[in-house]
């Protein structure tokens, strides 16, 4: 893979879609992470859906990204992007909350990117990931080139995701607002990230 | 497929019992309603009496949000033929054209019901929300703003239009609605919790204070209110580091982040007891607590 290639992984895509399910009324939002080390590619490894409510409130936000942060510096992760999913599906354009968050990664990490649901591309046999991209050029944040995005293995990420909707596994996702509204629930998601990792064929260690 | 009645091992008198406490809960888990109403329907009309066209509402509603519009139509011809020209089930049928974004004729059905009967509220607050699904955010406040100045008492009206300006960042608005709402049920943790949350963001020294007395107000009608709980360490951890505050402000502050910090801890501990999926955002929690922490000192 080469400068300016993104590629996104079974288990942060499947989340994402996830996330955005399990709330379809609402916007959502949430940071994307990398396991491997900075530099050339961007390599969104796994994601930490965040909020469904109120995004543009400081608060909670503020503490869920230093909770995050710690966790990745607890894992061996980086904080490398961050995704959101508006509640109107007809419009997948990026909010200010959106770009705002997003600039605060890009200081930390300058291959940062900006992920948008498209919620209109949501339903069951869409044959296009329903995902818009954005990266950081000439201080302001770009539709990224579709071909220097790479979603290995698309059919059996599908296959995966609808796997878990029949399963009913889909309702494990806990994001961070349902944390706090009972800390007994793990918004990293052990036991979610598990059953993924079991459907991922074993074949294909890297997706 | 197994029925309901089987999986859960429930009567259909359970299940009568069960849609009643959603309805006057008010909750929104239409899945569920539309599996237990279904069944009831199907199996059990004959034994619901008059509480069937009730139950034929709320399962409509339900069936329109999991897009089942075979369900939510035969549902609304039941109710047609009962009640023939009421204006509550035209609504429902504008809100079923709303499910099929067929928005200029549930328009035109609201305003059939509006020029008969002019105060009808149902009518007006669906109008809004067609403006708020469209994204016309701004039309959907000033709409919203003119059914205020006649409807001061509507609580779900005030807490939509602070929703809409939370969204719109206009904080300074929000704030007002969530003050309204506040003084009308002054028991209700969760907006003096939200209002703190919008002082948070609006930011500087006064707001930052303003916060934290909101979340500790909110906490002692709710102690276990974890956003609360947060802000209320968030909240005077940075009073406490500003350098525009009084000794005396200070060390105020560093006592209320302080015990919140324990609070937070405890919750946490008792949370993570026995589950080890949790202990990741344990650690996660102590160690930001010690992080800011050094910060602030």
């Amino acid at each position: 893979m080469s400068m300016g290639e993104v590629e996104l992984s079974c288990l942060a895509y499947a989340k994402m879609y996830l996330h955005a399910s399990q709330f379809p009324r609402c916007s959502v939002n949430g940071l994307l992470l990398s396991s491997s080390a900075a530099g050339g590619a961007v390599c969104i490894t796994d994601c930490v859906p965040l909020l469904h409510t109120h995004l543009s409130l400081a608060p909670i936000t503020q503490l869920a990204l230093t909770q995050v942060d710690v966790w990745c510096s607890q894992t061996q992760q980086r904080i490398v992007g961050y995704y959101q999913a508006n509640a109107c599906a007809s419009d997948s354009s990026p909010t200010p909350c959106a770009l705002k968050i997003a600039e605060k990664i890009f200081e930390q990490c300058n291959n940062a990117v900006l992920l948008m649901i498209d919620g209109e591309k949501m339903f069951p046999g869409c044959r296009v990931p329903p995902i818009v991209m954005y990266e950081r050029k000439d201080a302001r944040w770009a539709l990224k080139d579709k071909h220097t995005i790479m979603l290995r293995q698309w059919e059996e990420t599908c296959s995966i995701v609808n796997q878990l909707f029949s399963s009913g596994d889909q309702a494990l996702l806990v994001d961070f607002d349902s944390h706090l509204d009972d800390i007994t629930k793990d918004w990293t998601n052990q036991k979610l990230n598990a059953k993924i990792m079991e459907l991922v064929s074993p074949a294909n260690g890297n997706v | 497929m197994s029925s309901i009645s089987e999986l859960y091992d429930v009567t259909w008198e359970e299940m009568r019992d069960k849609l009643r406490k959603w309805r006057e809960e008010n909750f929104r888990n239409s899945e569920q309603i539309v599996d237990v109403g279904e069944e009831l329907i199907n199996e059990h009309a004959s034994k619901l009496g008059d509480d069937i066209w009730i139950i034929y509402e709320q399962v409509m509603i339900a069936a329109l949000d999991c897009s089942r519009d075979d369900l939510a139509w035969s549902c609304l011809q039941e109710l047609k033929r009962q009640f023939p020209d009421s204006h509550r089930v035209k609504r429902l049928a504008g809100m079923r054209l709303e499910a099929l974004e067929r928005y200029e004729d549930a328009n035109k059905l609201y305003d059939s019901i509006l020029q008969d009967d002019p105060t009808n509220t149902a009518a007006r607050k669906r109008k809004i929300s067609i403006l708020r699904a469209q994204g016309k955010s701004s039309e959907a406040i000033r709409e919203l703003n003119e059914y205020l100045e006649q409807f001061v008492g509507d609580q779900e009206a005030w807490h939509e239009l602070s929703e809409l300006y939370i969204n719109e960042h206009d904080y300074a608005k929000a704030a007002f609605c969530l003050e309204e709402l506040m003084m009308t049920n002054p028991h209700n943790h969760l907006y003096c919790e939200q209002y703190g949350e919008v002082k948070y963001t609006q930011g500087g020294l006064e707001n930052l204070e303003l916060a934290r007395k909101y979340f500790a107000q909110a906490l002692k009608l709710n102690n276990r209110n974890m956003r609360a709980l947060f802000g209320l360490y968030m909240s005077a951890s940075h009073v406490a580091a500003s350098p525009k505050v009084s000794a005396k402000v200070k060390k105020d502050n560093v006592k209320y982040a302080a015990w919140a910090a324990s609070q937070i801890s405890r919750a946490y501990q008792m949370a993570g007891r026995g589950k080890k999926e949790n202990k990741c955002s344990v650690k996660a929690v102590e160690e930001m607590l010690e992080s800011m922490q050094i910060t602030m000192s």
